[in-house]
């Protein structure tokens, strides 16, 4: 049994994939627990479809792909927040008709581009298992920003979620920092789309988190639960995409859904 | 109510204020003194909530001549502002303890930098228990009772040692006791030197505690001490157009 769970350690690749794939999914699913509690899951995807352009984009114009996809990203979840300070946008119809539009732009700029040499759907799904040593060493120092300014602004991200009104009135930056916040959720999507794709990608986000927030009401140990899901579900789906060979960006979300399922399974059980 | 506008803590003159496209409030003079209690009654759509919402500068205002808070720009007097929105406002399901929502009055002065000082967390403490509130720390902000959530809000006001605070509505949803409560809790903190002006739908308690009631009706209806604006006259000519009225045949209408 040891043998078998240690045989996929003795290849290069799936090292790398382990510690990429962990790498994210413990960062997307702390910032995500933000995302969860705002019910901002819809926002999630709208920025991973514009990224997915953004990748397009730079392709075309032989730059780096996380550099497009960072700049579309974050340009996406800005406007979001100018959108609904300045006019109050109630509905997500305005939002859904611009990221499928950019999307849709995103796979027509793809195609005509020459520099692209992969299938499509390597980005949709992810490709975790050609993940390279740079790469990793990129995603490490993201995540290990994401982290100290998640640490470092908590309790004002807590603040502006809870009562943005109260804290606007006493003059508190809110648009500083739901714009950094947003930025913050933007940067892990970014990086997450490597591991699982832009369609994927949302659910290393809010899966866990929503696991975790049946669980726990304090927030710090929402946000800790939230990442060891993220962690077992990423280690749990590359073993069963290694020995499956289904692509592990769909495996390590199937096993997100399934420990969700099995959490609210347990919860209804008990009675709670 | 005359006088240096350092006496005052909330010093408005001509306003026009209201949202795009759609004035809720033309040409509204007021005056607190610091010190006092103030309400600010009306019908719906009175623009009760709107002259909050601008005072504090959630709503940039339309036209005005005068703008100050605490006798300072309204950017300069905020810090010593606390804002208590109305209920809906505020994310409730938030995982948020007691402790750490009074904490928050220290961020609002800290701006972007800064951590809490055990002086921070000692001074929360303190307030909390002066508030009735020590043995609630733990407690998720939104499992309280509505009257002990505004005295959160309160203590958080104190924490960050707000002069002036602005309270919309905040006796909905709360029961003849609370109400009582918190109406004593206004003259506590007005004893401490704080200025407190809320809207209110409620007319109950004001004569027994507010100094100052202002009546809106899409402008000043009428201002000065309780019991000069809560005469029945000037009620039923406020509140008139919002009664259901029965016409001779029977039919009922209401106006609003």
């Amino acid at each position: 049994m040891i043998e078998l769970l240690l045989e996929p350690f003795q290849y290069g690749f799936f090292v790398r994939a382990f510690v990429g794939t962990g790498l994210v999914a413990v960062i997307a699913a702390a910032v995500g627990t933000f995302v969860v509690l705002k019910r901002l899951a819809f926002l999630g995807d709208a920025i991973s479809h514009t990224a997915f352009t953004g990748i397009a984009a730079a392709l075309l114009l032989g730059i780096s792909i996380y550099a497009g996809a960072l700049v579309f990203a974050v340009l996406t979840a800005l406007g979001v927040v100018f959108l609904t300070r300045t006019s109050r946008l109630h509905d997500d119809t305005a939002l859904a008709i611009l990221f499928t539009g950019v999307f849709a732009l995103g796979v027509v700029l793809l195609s005509g581009s020459p520099g692209f040499s992969g299938d499509l759907n390597s980005l949709l799904l992810g490709s975790v298992m050609a993940i390279q040593t740079r790469e990793i060493v990129l995603t490490a120092s993201a995540a290990v920003i994401l982290g100290l300014i998640m640490v470092l602004f908590y309790h004002r991200f807590v603040l502006i979620s809870f009562d943005p009104v109260g804290a606007e009135a006493a003059g508190f930056p809110v648009a500083f920092f739901q714009s950094l916040l947003l930025t913050v959720i933007s940067v892990a999507i970014v990086i997450s789309i490597q591991a699982v794709g832009v369609v994927l990608v949302v659910a290393l986000l809010i899966t866990p988190a929503a696991a975790a927030s049946l669980i726990t009401q304090r927030l710090e140990a929402l946000m800790l639960l939230s990442s060891v899901f993220g962690l077992l579900a990423s280690f749990c789906g590359l073993y069963i995409s290694y020995f499956v060979g289904a692509p592990p960006g769909a495996t390590v979300v199937l096993a997100a859904t399934v420990f969700f399922g099995l959490v609210l399974g347990v919860q209804k059980l008990r009675g709670v | 109510m005359t006088g240096g506008s350092s006496e005052l803590a909330l010093n408005i003159q001509n306003l026009t204020a209201g949202y795009p496209g759609n004035v809720v409030l033309r040409n509204v003079s007021w005056q607190v003194k610091k010190g006092s209690l103030a309400a600010i009654i009306g019908p719906n759509g009175g623009g009760k909530s709107t002259l909050l919402k601008t005072a504090v500068g959630l709503l940039t205002p339309i036209e005005y001549t005068v703008m100050e808070l605490l006798g300072r720009s309204p950017k300069a007097g905020r810090k010593q502002v606390a804002y208590l929105p109305q209920q809906e406002e505020v994310d409730w399901a938030f995982p948020i303890s007691v402790l750490d929502v009074v904490l928050q009055g220290r961020l609002v002065r800290q701006g972007i930098w800064g951590r809490y000082s055990r002086a921070d967390y000692a001074l929360s403490r303190d307030v909390l228990e002066f508030f009735g509130l020590g043995r609630h720390a733990d407690t998720q902000v939104g499992s309280l009772s509505g009257g002990q959530r505004q005295r959160v809000f309160l203590a958080r006001a104190m924490v960050q040692e707000a002069d002036l605070i602005l309270l919309d509505e905040p006796s909905t949803g709360l029961d003849a006791q609370a109400q009582h409560e918190l109406a004593d809790l206004f003259v506590t903190l007005r004893e401490r030197g704080k200025t407190i002006v809320a809207a209110t739908h409620d007319l109950n308690c004001l004569t027994e505690c507010f100094d100052h009631v202002l009546a809106l009706d899409g402008q000043v209806f009428v201002q000065g001490k309780p019991e000069e604006v809560l005469t029945e006259e000037n009620m039923v000519r406020l509140f008139a157009r919002h009664f259901p009225k029965v016409g001779a045949s029977g039919e009922v209408t209401v106006h609003d």
